[in-house]
């Protein structure tokens, strides 16, 4: 029962202060929502090379061998079904001579050589696709191995863009990583100094608050609450904004960089939405808490 | 009517050996050895600077001794935990020279105030608060804002908000010191009043007239000791200050 009071006291007057002190609460609003709008340009921004490097990986992480002519069907089978049964595998097709023929006489640009070709001079191949990218490079040495395998030209994988593409996922998932702790370090600064000073304008009360016997945390309690309620406040907008750009800034990016895969993805702005809320609300109440205390402090 | 403490009760306040230095090097107290028993009513007076304030701020434990220590109701302050203070403080009420009100709410807000912070039910808060009010004379006065109201009222205000959660110790920091002199009167009347129901009452003073009119219980500050401890005493003593500061 009391607990439910001394919250709604937290609540009352932490909604009183947001409003009576509107000059300060907005100018927390303004800071948070910038912050969070750097933020979120930066998850989505993270977002958006993922899934263009997604695209990519998706086409190097498949490893093609090549199997000699004279090579028995059966022992084929056998390799494949051994292939498929490895953990780092995810998948394995059989291309026959006449299919491996039938998709490079496919394609526009062997039109002219595919007729001119006597017989078929393809091999058979064994289209792997790899779970995980870094596999790439010992599937291939296992594959080289292989009885069966074209000892001309045993196996195909763009080996040297598949490490490269890992490289820069890497760097990139740092960059990222660094920038947003960055802003969570310089946006808990902000967020402390603005509430400090709206607590500032408020010690008189805090210090009778204590005089009257009130507990460190029933003074703290309505700033973390006003905090919050910042936080989440300033996160609506900061969603809202980017929610509106968002289209349209991936049409502008694709009409400028075309041969880049970029697309609107609807569905991650629900994981958005729930950051950026979350993070709002976070900021707010650890910035209150911090910028509060030395004022609570008995 | 004057109430004689009973000096053997159990002593409500006991300072022992106390001295307080402060970090610039001041020496604000030295050796001071005080007891104040259950429904005493203490005058602390002296110069500007003697070390009331101090004390004062000693009593609600805003500072902590040096050394020595201070007991109120049995319980070591200096020893107390930093998470025990809040409850401490609720079992005294304070009033000050500048009243510490809340601008921003209303006379009936700023007395129902420390009764929300202790997280009473709405209905004990409106009955007691104005029985609070009632007592200081402000009944009627509850939805103005301190702004509109005179010192004397301001400071009535403040008493009651002091009175409200029925605290067994009063302690005033210069009270009246911003009143003139009849609502001072006035205001001692109603801290008399407050002490003869029992609760035991602290204050620090410069208004030499109250003092030399209500003749309780004096104890006199200078340079950070007690120069004088009188059951029934004056602002000034005859046996005058030089003599007492030369020792």
């Amino acid at each position: 029962m009391m607990m439910f009071r001394n919250l709604r006291f937290a609540l009352n007057s932490a909604w009183q202060s947001f409003w009576r002190n509107l000059a300060v609460s907005l100018a927390a609003v303004l800071s948070i929502t910038l912050i969070l709008i750097l933020a979120g340009v930066n998850l989505l921004v993270g977002h958006a090379l993922s899934q263009v490097l997604d695209g990519f990986r998706d086409k190097v992480s498949v490893i093609s061998i090549n199997v000699a002519d004279d090579t028995p069907l059966a022992s084929v089978y056998s390799y494949q079904t051994q292939l498929s049964a490895d953990p780092r595998v995810a998948s394995v097709r059989f291309i026959t001579k006449d299919e491996a023929l039938a998709n490079f006489a496919k394609d526009p640009n062997n039109a002219v050589l595919a007729q001119q070709l006597d017989g078929n001079p393809l091999d058979a191949k064994l289209e792997v696709r790899v779970r995980n990218l870094s596999d790439v490079a010992s599937i291939d040495a296992v594959a080289r191995q292989w009885s069966g395998v074209d000892p001309t030209n045993p196996t195909n994988y763009q080996g040297d863009f598949v490490r490269r593409m890992l490289q820069l996922s890497q760097w990139l998932g740092i960059a990222g990583v660094g920038l947003l702790a960055i802003l969570v370090v310089v946006s808990v600064v902000i967020v402390m100094n603005t509430i400090r000073t709206a607590v500032y304008h408020r010690r008189k009360e805090i210090e009778v608050m204590k005089l009257v016997g009130a507990t460190e945390w029933f003074v703290r309690g309505p700033f973390v609450i006003e905090g919050v309620m910042t936080g989440l406040i300033a996160a609506s907008i900061a969603l809202s904004l980017l929610v509106i750009a968002y289209p349209p800034a991936v049409a502008q990016f694709r009409s400028d960089i075309a041969f880049i895969p970029l697309s609107y993805d609807p569905t991650f702005l629900a994981s958005l939405a729930r950051d950026l809320l979350l993070g709002g609300a976070l900021l707010g109440a650890v910035g209150s808490y911090i910028g509060v205390r030395r004022f609570v402090r008995l | 009517m004057v109430l004689t403490p009973d000096f053997d009760s159990r002593p409500v306040i006991s300072f022992q050996h106390v001295w307080k230095r402060y970090p610039s090097g001041t020496e604000a107290l030295r050796d001071i050895n005080l007891v104040v028993p259950e429904g005493d009513f203490v005058f602390l007076v002296g110069p500007s600077g003697a070390g009331k304030s101090t004390l004062v701020r000693l009593l609600i434990r805003e500072e902590k001794p040096t050394k020595g220590k201070i007991f109120v109701e049995g319980v070591e302050l200096g020893r107390m935990k930093r998470r025990k203070l809040p409850y401490y403080r609720r079992k005294i009420g304070l009033v000050f020279q500048d009243f510490k009100l809340l601008p921003n709410l209303t006379v009936y807000e700023n007395v129902a105030f420390a009764l929300r912070v202790l997280g009473e039910p709405d209905r004990l808060v409106q009955s007691r608060a104005a029985e609070a009010l009632d007592t200081v004379g402000l009944a009627g006065k509850e939805q103005t804002y301190p702004s509109n109201l005179s010192g004397g009222e301001q400071q009535r205000v403040a008493i009651a908000r002091a009175l409200v959660h029925a605290p067994r110790m009063i302690i005033a920091d210069e009270p009246t010191g911003n009143l003139d002199p009849a609502t001072a009167w006035e205001i001692m009347q109603l801290f008399l009043r407050i002490n003869s129901r029992g609760a035991t009452v602290v204050m620090a003073t410069h208004n030499r007239e109250i003092v030399d009119l209500l003749r309780r219980r004096v104890v006199a500050i200078d340079a950070g000791q007690i120069a004088r401890d009188d059951r029934s005493g004056r602002y000034h003593d005859d046996v005058s200050k030089p003599q007492i500061r030369a020792q």
